[in-house]
């Protein structure tokens, strides 16, 4: 798959001679057509010059993807905010976004494009909220780094293309490694409240399945340090993805759990960006179906997405791992 | 021959022939969906084949080597892996040819999982779900025929048996479930 291909060299060219039968010369024809559509698919190789030998290193910041068009618009304008920065940065000179499924790039593309522009290191900055079945599964297995057998299986029913780069791909860790998700929630959780001290905090994530473990860590960590830093009196969590097979319930009986303990909760969605189906159809389905819920709910279906820190966290690990990178040409 | 029996021949000529066409994508398709609707509580593409792994005591983090990754390898009869990785500081997931291993390192316990195709109903959502890109317009197509296939159905026959007799009574008891269900959601 990613091994090159390379043509036989002939020592000598035989003209070739034209069927001069109609059937064997359109049969000749789509041969030629064939194979030129296959010659034109394969990786082309900088002559002499390969990846390995020539040092330039892209950045890409894959995330989940989704068909809402917010989501998309969302991503791309994080790109937009960053690319100035991320560009600054010494050796780096390009920063592009993919999509793990449901929209354009996918992460193929998005890495083929960068193989043709002869990139010989990518830095993959994941923007998923914690270690789960897609950092930890299925992006490496995408990008050649692993190979898992139950998302090759999935892969091939959803379509998405799995691709090995001639670059090297250097995968950063996801969010949670970093300290910013309290500050996301005080942040957007201040322009909700009246007073804190009566308030309790629903936290809404993804989830997974597999490690839901660490998600319900990472939650945990956040929801305390959002209530010791802005004097919310709780916090408790909810699920909205595959833990919760995408059901409100998990929502409406959080915000349950709070208001027995507490006048008020404030919903905020932990996911990386907005789509209509979470937000809006879940998370807002949950958030209506408690009773007296203008009253005793306060819920605005935003997303982590704008987030300045998020902005600083970007560029500091594409610098750290940019830096890596060089230093290790430098040692060769 | 008058040109209302011509048409009504057409017709059942029409339902006749498409209802034969369409019979083995109908089936398929309705087999899918009962697989989809209850998405839930089974996976309806993939058998999910689970073994429990007990390891002789709990390990850390730093213990783990090749060698020990073998050794857990050989509890659920692999002879070998292809690599091994720390989803976190308690755990190491292990990747085979055709199934993993997720060990909790504390506890000493993890699951060998095995994935394999569900025979039958794997290709009839490969279909439904749309998984070959060009498939969704032969999806339309096939949609927009059983609108054909059922407006042909309900003209077929006259009289007592067809659309003026008890066809019509039918077709409202037969709308009248979905009714229900979309009131019943909006209360």
């Amino acid at each position: 798959m990613h091994e090159s291909c390379r043509r036989p060299a002939y020592n000598r060219i035989t003209p070739m001679r034209l069927p001069t039968h109609p059937v064997r010369y359109l049969l000749s024809l789509l041969l030629v057509a064939l194979t030129a559509c296959t010659e034109s698919e394969r990786r082309a190789e900088p002559s002499g010059d390969s990846p390995a030998n020539r040092q330039k290193i892209a950045v890409l910041l894959i995330n989940h993807g989704s068909r809402s068009s917010g989501w998309k618009r969302n991503l791309l304008e994080l790109e937009r905010r960053v690319a100035p920065r991320i560009r600054a940065i010494d050796g780096i000179d390009t920063l592009s976004t993919a999509f793990m499924e449901h929209a354009e790039p996918s992460i193929s593309t998005a890495l083929k494009a960068l193989d043709r522009n002869g990139y010989s290191d990518i830095v993959v900055i994941p923007l998923f909220l914690s270690t789960g079945a897609h950092v930890f599964d299925d992006i490496p297995t995408i990008i050649g780094k692993k190979e898992n057998p139950a998302t090759l299986e999935q892969m091939r029913l959803e379509g998405i293309e799995r691709y090995i780069p001639a670059a090297r791909t250097h995968l950063a860790a996801p969010l949670d490694f970093s300290g910013l998700l309290a500050s996301n929630v005080l942040r957007r959780a201040g322009t909700l409240s009246d007073d804190p001290s009566r308030e309790g905090l629903v936290l809404v994530g993804y989830g997974s399945e597999p490690f839901q473990e660490t998600w319900e860590r990472t939650f945990e960590q956040t929801g305390r340090k959002a209530c010791a830093e802005g004097g919310f009196a709780g916090f408790t969590t909810a699920w909205c993805g595959h833990v919760a097979h995408y059901s409100p319930d998990s929502t409406s009986a959080a915000i349950g759990r709070i208001l027995k303990q507490h006048d008020r909760a404030i919903v905020i969605p932990l996911l990386v960006s907005f789509s209509e189906r979470f937000q809006i159809d879940i998370i807002g389905r949950g958030v209506a179906s408690v009773v007296e819920t203008g009253k005793h709910v306060r819920y605005r279906p935003d997303a982590i997405l704008p987030d300045p820190d998020l902005e600083a966290w970007i560029i500091s690990t594409a610098g750290t791992l940019a830096d890596g990178i060089r230093k290790k040409q430098l040692r060769k | 021959m008058k040109p209302f029996d011509n048409a009504r021949r057409i017709n059942n000529i029409l339902h006749r022939d498409l209802g034969y066409f369409f019979a083995a994508l109908i089936i398929a398709y309705s087999l899918s969906g009962i697989a989809l609707n209850h998405v839930d509580d089974w996976n309806p593409d993939f058998i999910v084949t689970k073994k429990e792994i007990n390891l002789d005591r709990g390990y850390a983090k730093n213990e783990i080597t090749a060698s020990s990754i073998e050794r857990f390898s050989a509890l659920a009869g692999e002879q070998s892996f292809r690599l091994y990785d720390f989803p976190s500081d308690r755990q190491v997931k292990i990747y085979y040819k055709n199934a993993t291993m997720l060990l909790e390192l504390g506890s000493g316990k993890g699951i060998y999982e095995q994935v394999s195709r569900r025979p039958l109903f794997y290709q009839v959502n490969v279909l439904h779900r749309n998984s070959v890109e060009w498939w969704k317009w032969v999806s339309d197509l096939f949609a927009l025929m059983l609108i054909v296939i059922t407006a042909t159905g309900i003209l077929m026959l006259r009289g007592r048996n067809g659309l003026p007799g008890r066809g019509k009574w039918l077709i409202a008891a037969g709308a009248l479930p979905p009714l229900i269900a979309l009131v019943m959601q909006q209360m």
